[in-house]
C-alpha cells in the first residue's frame, strides 16, 4: 500500500456515509471475479484429475472423452510461438524508437501501437484468414495462428519494451557513450542486462495474453477435431479456446458442458500462472 | 617569508603551465576556436576560445547555465550540433578515425552524478575496454587504475563485490579510474566532487593533481575554493560567453574583467 493511501486511511473518518459509498461501489469489483472463478472450478471440480489433465482423446469423436492434453499443449504451442515471433520485432520496434526514431516518427509508433493495441482481435484473425490461410495458402496452421497471435500481442510487448528502455536513467547510457562504447555495446552490455528481467516480465504478460485469445485463432489455426497432435508448423492445432468454445455450443449434454467448465478452470489456472508468474518478477526486479 | 617563496614558485610554476592560447597555440593539444551551440532557439555557448597544453589542470567557473557542461558535452561529442572548430594535435574531432565513439575513447568524461554499472568492482574498471580478452587479464590495469583513483586501499579485498555497495565518493573515484583505464589522452570532469564529503573531495583532487602531471585536465567546479586549489588555468565562462581565462594564481588575485571581479566578490554574474 502506497504511503499516501496508508496516510489518508489512517486520518479519513471512516465512520461516515462516504465509507459506505464507496465499500458499496469497490465490493463489485472484487466479489463479481471472486464468484465468477469460484463458479468455474466448483462446476469444474467433478472432471479435474490427472487423466482429465494428460489424457488424449483420438482424433474422431473429439470432445465426447475427457482428456485434454493435446489442446493444453496446443495453447501453450501458439501462445509461445506467438511470442517467439513477436518478440525481435517488439524489441527491434523499441529499439528503433529509442535510438533512431525522430521526434515525429515516436509520435507517429507510439500513436500507432496504442492504437494497434485497442483493434478488436477478431479484425486481425479476418485478416489472417485472408492473407495468410488463403493467399499465402499455409491453411488453417499453427504458423497462420501464431503469426496473426504474434500481431496481437505486438503492441503489448513493444510497449513494454518502451517503459522498459524509458525506465534506464539517461546518465547510465550517456556513462557508456563517455567510454566509448558503441550504440550496439550499450544495447548489448548496458540496456538488456539492465532490463531483461522486465523484458521477460512483459514476455509472460504477453502470454497469458495469448492464452486468452480465442477470436483470432478460430478461422486460422484450430479445428475441433481430426487432429491430436500438429504434424509440423502447417498442421492445424486444437487449443483449450476453442475447444471450451465449441463444447459450450453442446449446452445440453451434461458430460460435454462440464468437460468444459474443466478446460475453463485449467485454462483459468494457465493464465493467472504466467501472469503470477510476470508479477513475481516484477517485484523481484524491484519495480 | 617561506610562505611568500612559496607563492612566488607557485606563481612561477603557474605561469609556466598558463595556457593563454597565444602562448601555447604551438605546443597546445586541445584548441576550440569559435565553439558556439544553439538549443531550441536559445545560444548555449557562443563563440568559446581557448586551447589546453599537454598537461595540466584547466578549471572552468561560473554561474549556474553558463554552458559549462555544455561545453564539456561538446568536447566529449555527446553533444555533437555545435559550430566551430575543435581540434585535438591539430586533428578536426568531425573527422575524428572512428567516429565519435573513438574521439571519447581518446577524451574521457566524469560525470557529475557518479553512475556506476551494476556489476562487480573489476568489472567497472574493465568496461570500457574493448575485446572479452583483454577484459579478462586486466588485473594489472585494474590495479594502476583504482591506484590512480585513490581508491585501490580501499577496495583491493572486495574487488568482485557489487560497485553499487561503494559510498558515493568511492562510486566517484570508481568513475574516474574507469575513465582512466582506457587509457584517455584528455580527461574531462563535470562538477566531480559535487555533494561529496570533504575527505572524498580532498581524495579526488589528489588523483585529479596527479593525472594533470600526464594529460591534461578541464574540470568545471562550482567550487572557487577548488579551482584555486587546483592551480593550472582557470576559464570563466557566462551566459555562454568565455569572459576570462588566466592562471590561477592571476585569475584570482588579478582578474582583469569586470564580470570576474563581480563574480568572485558576490558570486553573480550579468554579462548581459
Amino acid at each position: 500500500m502506497s504511503r499516501f493511501s496508508q496516510q489518508y486511511r489512517d486520518t479519513f473518518n471512516w465512520y461516515t456515509p462516504g465509507k459506505v459509498l464507496v465499500v458499496v461501489l469497490a465490493l463489485p469489483a472484487l466479489l463479481i471475479p471472486t464468484m465468477v472463478l469460484c463458479y468455474i472450478f466448483w462446476q469444474a471440480a467433478p472432471v479435474l484429475d490427472w487423466g482429465f489433465l494428460f489424457g488424449t482423446a483420438d482424433g474422431i469423436g473429439f470432445g465426447m472423452t475427457e482428456g485434454i492434453f493435446s489442446q493444453l499443449v496446443g495453447s501453450l504451442l501458439l501462445a509461445t510461438m506467438a511470442c517467439l515471433i513477436a518478440t525481435p520485432f517488439a524489441l527491434g520496434t523499441a529499439l528503433y524508437y529509442r535510438t533512431f526514431a525522430t521526434p515525429w516518427q515516436q509520435r507517429l509508433l507510439s500513436a500507432m501501437f496504442n492504437m494497434l493495441q485497442g483493434i478488436p482481435p477478431i479484425v486481425f484473425g479476418l485478416c489472417g484468414l485472408v492473407v495468410l490461410v488463403n493467399l499465402f495458402a499455409w491453411g488453417v496452421s499453427l504458423l497462420s495462428g501464431a503469426v496473426v497471435l504474434a500481431v496481437v500481442v505486438l503492441p503489448l510487448l513493444v510497449l513494454n519494451t518502451l517503459t522498459t528502455l524509458e525506465r534506464i536513467p539517461k546518465e547510465y547510457s550517456e556513462a557508456g557513450s563517455a567510454l566509448g562504447l558503441t550504440q550496439g555495446a550499450i544495447i548489448l552490455r548496458l540496456w538488456l542486462p539492465r532490463s531483461w528481467l522486465q523484458l521477460l516480465t512483459g514476455l509472460l504478460l504477453a502470454m497469458a495474453r495469448a492464452l486468452s485469445e480465442t477470436a483470432p485463432i478460430m478461422f486460422t489455426a484450430t479445428v475441433f477435431s481430426g487432429v491430436v497432435w500438429p504434424d509440423s508448423i502447417f498442421s492445424p492445432v486444437t487449443t483449450l479456446q476453442t475447444h471450451i468454445f465449441y463444447l459450450a455450443q453442446e449446452g445440453n449434454d451434461p458430460l460435454l458442458t462440464s468437460i468444459a467448465w474443466g478446460s475453463a478452470a485449467v485454462l483459468v489456472l494457465l493464465v493467472a500462472f504466467f501472469a503470477l508468474l510476470a508479477r513475481l518478477l516484477q517485484k523481484s526486479g524491484g519495480h | 617569508m617561506a610562505v611568500n617563496i612559496t607563492h612566488k614558485v607557485f606563481a612561477q610554476e603557474e605561469s609556466a603551465t598558463s595556457l593563454k592560447p597565444s602562448q601555447n597555440q604551438p605546443s597546445a593539444v586541445l584548441t576550440v576556436k569559435k565553439l558556439a551551440l544553439n538549443l531550441a532557439g536559445k545560444e548555449v555557448l557562443q563563440q568559446v576560445d581557448f586551447s589546453l597544453s599537454p598537461t595540466g589542470v584547466t578549471t572552468v567557473i561560473g554561474p549556474s547555465g553558463a554552458g559549462k557542461s555544455s561545453l564539456l558535452r561538446c568536447l566529449n561529442g555527446l553533444e555533437n550540433r555545435w559550430s566551430g572548430a575543435v581540434k585535438i594535435d591539430g586533428r578536426d574531432i568531425r573527422q575524428w578515425p572512428g567516429g565519435w565513439d573513438q574521439l571519447r575513447r581518446h577524451m574521457g568524461l566524469i560525470a557529475q552524478k557518479p553512475v556506476v554499472f551494476n556489476t562487480s568492482i573489476r568489472t567497472n574498471i574493465c568496461f570500457g575496454l574493448l575485446g572479452w580478452r583483454q577484459r579478462r587479464r586486466a588485473d594489472e590495469l585494474v590495479k594502476t587504475s583504482l591506484q590512480q583513483a585513490a581508491l585501490w586501499d580501499e577496495v583491493r579485498d572486495r574487488l568482485d563485490t557489487p560497485a553499487t555497495t561503494l559510498s558515493v565518493g568511492q562510486q566517484q573515484r570508481l568513475c574516474i579510474a574507469r575513465a582512466i583505464a582506457i587509457k584517455p589522452k584528455i580527461l574531462l570532469l563535470d562538477e566531480p566532487t559535487a555533494s561529496l564529503d570533504p575527505r572524498s573531495k580532498q581524495l579526488i583532487e589528489q588523483s585529479m593533481l596527479q593525472l594533470a602531471q600526464e594529460i591534461p585536465l578541464i574540470c568545471v567546479t562550482h567550487d572557487l575554493e577548488q579551482a584555486q586549489r587546483l592551480k593550472g588555468q582557470v576559464i570563466f565562462m557566462c551566459d555562454g560567453q568565455v569572459i576570462e581565462q588566466a592562471a590561477s594564481h592571476q585569475f584570482f588575485n588579478q582578474p582583469q574583467q569586470i564580470e570576474t571581479r563581480e563574480f568572485l566578490r558576490w558570486n553573480v554574474c550579468d554579462c548581459d
